[in-house]
């Protein structure tokens, strides 16, 4: 049953696939969607199913399929592993991946590649789900490869639009850049480990053998991978130029699951990451650094769906400053929630989009309060909800990573994390109020939004408001249950209650100000961003980053390649080559001047040579002395 | 009258039919510096027959007459033939069997 | 017939074309023919591959002697090395055959039938002197099909091919024989099998020299940076018959060749050679990816690419652990698949459009989805995507890297970055976008469909469940390697 969660996906994947090759231009609405939606959800059931199972306290769930490999001590097996932390994560990947799926029925529904969409979004959750099921680091980065692949495709689904491919290229580059990291870790875990198994249970026993300095080595190779896939710097400038694709993608992929994955995989690695505690403080303050980083950007943005990929990019952050330092429930946990608000305020955007046709600038959006109701309440939950306003989720999954900062005394992060929620606030309540609340500069028909857009919008609303009291811990009154759940080697806390209270407390009032300022800025009227000031102009255009790239390292590429063509290989190479020819050619030529076809001079020449062998016959030859 | 005189005249004749084979170019001038080369050659096996008081040396030298009366008919037919060919018997003119070199 | 099964799969092709040729057929008997012997060979070595033996070494061999006095003999076996790149060639010429369905010259019909036999009789000899001249008789094809049925500057080219590998097959010849030589001192009798040649100890000095003589032949057959400017424009001059044959067989045959002779023969000396080569294939690995991005012609792109994997293979070759070793094999046959696919895609493309430059493509995807399927899916499988066979091969090159040096892991693990570049860019500009002329863009045939499907379905099998053909050669890679360990364990 647990390898159906994830095989499920994939033939679905692969059956439509089939059938949309078969004739591109059928538009088999029911066929795709029946298929296409009914797979995730069926997935969802089982997935419940299995953790069902588990909080009634039974232990870690094992599957093998089939052997994989097995070339010396390297055998690998296509295996399945539902533990705490695996059912955790899979409960609402296949939730909310459903949701999205319903969701985005309604959202493509006018597309002519149906079908091919819901293929490439179904070979996602097939390859998610693997990542996150996978009992093995190498299953796991099969599943890893494979998200990516299902993200260039889907983020290069408008095909026609090459910049949407150039965007689809440059995530699964910097991605696969990620890999390569992540692929010497592995190699080198293996290696390390001398053939006592290859599994995540084997590796955990015997992670002992392996010395720090080597384990420090694999540590940060594994973030590699991580930075890549969860937009980390410096890794990151993939993700806003993948708003390119459709935003249920947006929502699904860059927001509640592929992003996540490299904080799973730290999470998953935690018996590693324990004995390494420096590169955790590395892994922390990148996260910190991303988190403010995005965040000072985003209040400059206009476009709806950069503003919440940056914001993506710096609650992720939180995440790996969680797992930075210790505290790996906590990130997940704020993984949890965040998949909830984050996919329903991406699907709100949507649907804003869809409704304004196709309009992506905030600053031309406004009052839409009026107009989308539904949204705009289910929204307001979410921005909530991010700006970690209690009671909605994401100030309880926040506070706890805030708090664990503190507590283990690297104050700088804390101050980090806490900036870095005041501007969340205000990043998100300017497009919140941009949009819904502001006077619009100009007048537009709004265009209906289907149900099944608007639907799912409501269930994750609730799931916002409800989700963050799972993980209430002591000092407010809850019982850590999802922590104590997930069981992972936390590294313990020690802060009193009054200390907690008012952490909280500064984290709840820097959340008003931030919705404050923003308020003030935005909710009457609002101005587009203007590129007067050079510290605004550096903002905008997002540090210059993607330029300082392109010069680093694209364009000495290019210049090597063209180097190598045009000198290398003509020259150097080819010109080694067309030494000896020119040699041969011009002895030939010599040696032809002696054929004159003259027959005086032949007969020279055979006096000449006869002279020679007499005289070396006689005289060397000892035929006389 | 002792054999190395013979040898020396044998090698005089020798060389200087040599001599006129390499560096004459009319083609009877040549036919007649190869006679001269194989009338020298006749002279020594003459001389060794004599020496070593082997016949045989003497038979190769009578042989060789006859095959050189042969050779020069032939050789001289064929100077009258290219001759009425190309009105000239300067054997540097026919270099046609040579190879053809574009460039200096 | 099964008792000379091995004679009879090299010569059959060989035999059809002299038939053929003699009787003068026409042109649709000579289809018919072809692609008959194609099929029947298949078919048998499909039959030994059923009884074949992991465990044994060498097996259905045929040994008559030849010229005795010189001792050359006919000796030819087939163990799972040669089986692997067997089960290549006769796999990939129906295909071919399929591709070449509408070619009306006669001459690609008989010189791809010369090329069988040439290439399966290298694969099978045991004797040097046979090999040897299999290794020329692969040649002459490829000769005649660039000569003459090439195109660019193609005349120029195929001399530049022939002269180039000739060269390192003189040197192969001088040492093979000076062995042929050595054995004759050492024993008072001439051979040049390679079950005696094997016994034979040289003594340091000589056996470099000797050791160098091979490894050049084939370094330029693989080739090895500094060896290669011969490949690009062979293959941009290449008709698609050729140019697969070219980089999924012959190519591979210069690893097969430092296999089989190089360790063969010289395995000490081969530890002496492995830090250049080494050196030559991580250079290789990356020179020729770097120059692949700029390139515009798919072709000669694919060269570029054929030749930075074929150095990685050859890296894992003398890496000489288990891992690398499994991996390199792996990778001869899932390479050979993918670079068969994608240069049939690519001759499709130019039958279609009538050009292989980038700049004259574009906006495919929109217009045939089927073609723009099968030709992603075998540019990403030479990427290295996880689910196709490649990956699985790479990984295990990496790993074996890794256990033999950290440093050289590392830069054997850039492998992971080198194809994606050239590769997704192309993808974007051929495939996507909007095409900026209005050519038609008629998608597959079915018929293309079905020579393309086998490779699909190949290298997806060989990736998602490597344990179903890994045990055909892991033992007697084992032990070949454990041999090898043993008589290098005398020197390290």
């Amino acid at each position: 049953m647990l390898s159906l969660i994830v095989i499920l996906p994939f033939f679905s994947a692969l059956l439509m696939a089939i059938v949309y090759l078969g004739n591109t231009k059928e538009k088999r609405y029911f066929f795709y969607t029946l298929i296409g939606v009914g797979t995730p959800a069926v997935s969802t059931i089982l997935s419940f199913m299995v953790g069902n199972t588990l909080l009634d306290g039974s232990a870690t769930i094992h599957h093998t399929l089939f052997q994989w490999i097995s070339v010396g001590d390297f055998n690998i097996e296509v295996a399945f592993m539902a533990d705490r932390l695996s059912v955790v994560m899979i409960s609402f990947i296949t939730f909310i991946g459903t949701l999205i799926h319903i969701y985005a029925a309604g959202y493509i529904k006018e597309d002519e590649s149906y079908g091919k969409f819901f293929s490439y979004f179904n070979l996602f959750m097939g390859s998610m789900l693997l990542l996150v099921l996978a009992d093995n680091p190498i299953m796991m980065f099969v599943g890893w490869e494979l998200v990516g692949l299902s993200s260039y495709l889907l983020i290069g689904f408008y095909h026609q639009e090459s910049s949407n491919i150039t965007a689809a290229n440059k995530a699964f580059i910097l991605n696969r850049v990620g890999d390569f990291g992540f692929i010497m870790a592995i190699s080198i875990l293996f290696i390390s480990l001398e053939g006592t198994g290859f599994t995540f249970d084997s590796i955990q026993e015997n992670i002992g053998m392996i010395d720090p300095d080597r384990l420090s080595l694999i540590g940060i190779l594994l973030f590699v991978g991580a930075m890549g896939k969860s937009a980390q710097i410096p890794l990151y400038v993939w993700l806003p130029d993948a708003m390119a694709g459709p935003t249920p993608v947006s929502a699904l992929i860059h927001a509640a699951t592929m992003v996540t994955a490299g904080v799973y995989m730290v999470a998953r690695y935690s018996f590693l990451y324990e004995l390494i505690p420096d590169v955790g403080i590395f892994i922390a303050t990148i996260g910190a650094a991303s988190a403010l980083f995005a965040a000072v950007i985003a209040s400059y943005q206009s476009d709806i769906k950069k503003i919440l990929a940056y914001s993506t990019m710096s609650q992720l952050g939180y995440m790996f400053i969680a797992v930075g330092l210790g505290a790996y429930s906590s990130g997940i946990f704020h993984v949890f929630t965040h998949a909830f608000f984050k996919a329903l305020l991406f699907m709100g955007a949507g649907a804003v989009i869809i409704a304004l046709h196709h309009e992506q600038n905030i600053f031309k959006m406004g009052g839409l309060k009026k107009e989308l109701k539904l949204v705009y309440i289910t929204m307001f939950i979410a921005t909530l909800a991010i700006s970690g306003i209690p009671p909605f989720a994401g100030f309880f999954s926040k506070d706890a990573i805030l708090v664990t900062a503190f507590a283990s005394e690297h104050y700088i992060i804390w101050g980090v994390g806490s900036l870095t929620a005041m501007l969340t606030a205000f990043y998100m309540f300017r497009l919140f109020f941009t949009v819904f609340h502001a006077e619009p500069t100009e007048t537009k028909k709004v265009h209906a939004v289907p149900n099944s857009m608007t639907t799912p919008l409501v269930v994750l609303a609730f799931g916002s408001a409800t989700a963050g009291f799972l993980g209430v811990n002591e000092a407010y009154g809850g019982s850590s249950w999802f922590n104590t759940f997930l069981a992972l080697p936390d590294a313990p806390l020690h802060l009193s209650h009054a200390k907690e209270y008012m952490l909280g407390g500064l984290n709840v009032l820097l959340g008003l100000l931030g919705m404050w300022l923003a308020y003030q800025l935005f909710a009457k009227d609002m101005r587009e961003v203007q590129e007067d000031k050079i510290y605004k102009k550096v903002i905008i255009n997002k540090f210059y980053i993607d330029e300082i790239y392109t010069f680093l390292i694209v364009k000495p590429l290019l210049f090597l390649s063209n180097f190598i063509a045009k000198v290398m290989d003509p020259k150097i190479f080819d010109g080694l080559i067309n030494l000896n020819v020119w040699t041969y050619t011009k002895s030939a030529v010599l040696f032809a001047k002696l054929q004159n076809g003259k027959v005086r001079y032949y007969a020279l020449y055979i006096l000449v040579g006869v002279s020679a062998m007499s005289y070396y016959m006689l005289f060397k030859l000892g035929v006389v002395s | 009258m002792t054999p190395e005189l013979f040898f020396l005249l044998a090698s005089v004749l020798f060389s200087i039919g040599l001599v006129g084979l390499v560096s004459r170019r009319n083609l009877f001038v040549l036919y007649m510096s190869i006679e001269l080369m194989l009338s020298s050659v006749n002279l020594l096996l003459a001389t060794f027959s004599k020496v070593l008081g082997d016949a045989s040396g003497s038979v190769i030298a009578l042989l060789m007459i006859a095959v050189i009366a042969a050779e020069a008919a032939l050789f001289l037919a064929m100077i009258v033939h290219i001759y009425r060919k190309n009105r000239t018997v300067d054997s540097d003119t026919f270099n046609k069997l040579r190879e053809e070199v574009e460039n200096a | 017939m099964m008792d000379h099964i091995l004679s009879n799969i090299i010569f059959l092709p060989l035999f059809m074309a002299v038939i053929l040729g003699a009787f003068g057929a026409n042109l649709k008997i000579l289809k018919i023919g072809a692609l008959f012997s194609s099929i029947v060979t298949l078919l048998l070595v499909a039959w030994l591959t059923y009884h074949f033996d992991p465990h044994a070494q060498m097996q259905f061999v045929q040994n008559i002697p030849w010229i005795q006095k010189s001792g050359f003999s006919y000796f030819i076996g087939v163990d799972a090395l040669s089986l692997v790149v067997l089960l290549l060639i006769t796999l990939l010429m129906p295909p071919l055959y399929i591709y070449m369905y509408h070619e009306k010259r006669k001459g690609y019909w008989y010189n791809m039938m010369l090329l069988q036999t040439g290439v399966t009789g290298a694969v099978l000899s045991l004797d040097l002197v046979l090999f040897y001249l299999f290794w020329e008789t692969m040649l002459l094809p490829i000769f005649i099909m660039i000569g003459k049925y090439g195109n660019g500057m193609h005349q120029y080219n195929a001399m530049k091919i022939i002269l180039i590998t000739i060269l390192g097959s003189m040197s192969m010849l001088f040492s093979i024989l000076y062995i042929g030589y050595m054995h004759f001192e050492t024993t008072g009798v001439w051979s040049f099998a390679l079950n005696d040649l094997s016994n034979i100890v040289f003594n340091a000095k000589t056996s470099i020299w000797l050791a160098a003589g091979f490894l050049l032949a084939f370094a330029i057959k693989i080739p090895l940076v500094g060896f290669h400017t011969w490949m690009a424009p062979a293959y941009g001059s290449a008709p698609t018959p050729a140019v697969v044959i070219m980089s999924a067989i012959m190519a591979k045959l210069g690893i097969y060749g430092i296999w089989r002779f190089g360790f063969g023969l010289f395995e000490t000396t081969l530890v002496y050679y492995a830090p250049t080569i080494i050196t030559l294939a991580l250079i290789g690995l990356l020179y020729y990816a770097v120059r692949a991005i700029t390139e515009e012609n798919l072709r000669k792109m694919f060269a570029y690419s054929s030749g930075s994997h074929l150095s990685l293979i050859a890296l894992g070759v003398f890496l000489t652990n288990e891992y690398a070793w499994s991996g390199s094999l792996y990778f001869i046959a899932t390479h050979a698949l993918a670079s068969a696919g994608i240069f049939l895609m690519i001759g499709l493309t130019y039958k279609r459009f009538k050009t292989v430059q980038i700049s004259s493509l574009g906006g495919i995807a929109s217009k045939a989805p089927k073609f723009t399927f099968f030709f992603a899916f075998f540019a990403l499988c030479i990427a290295g995507l996880p689910g196709t066979g490649g990956f699985v091969a790479e990984l295990l090159i990496i790993i074996g890297a890794f256990k033999a040096n950290l440093w050289i892991g590392a830069l054997t693990a850039t492998t992971m970055l080198s194809a994606m570049i050239y590769i997704f860019w192309m993808l974007q500009r051929t495939l996507f976008g909007t095409s900026n002329n209005n050519i038609e863009y008629p998608d597959l045939t079915m018929r293309e469909m079905i020579m393309l499907l086998p490779l699909v379905i190949l290298l997806l099998a060989t990736g998602l469940a490597p344990s179903l053909f890994m045990p055909i050669f892991e033992p007697h890679l084992n032990a070949t390697l454990h041999d090898v360990m043993i008589a290098i364990g005398g020197l390290k």
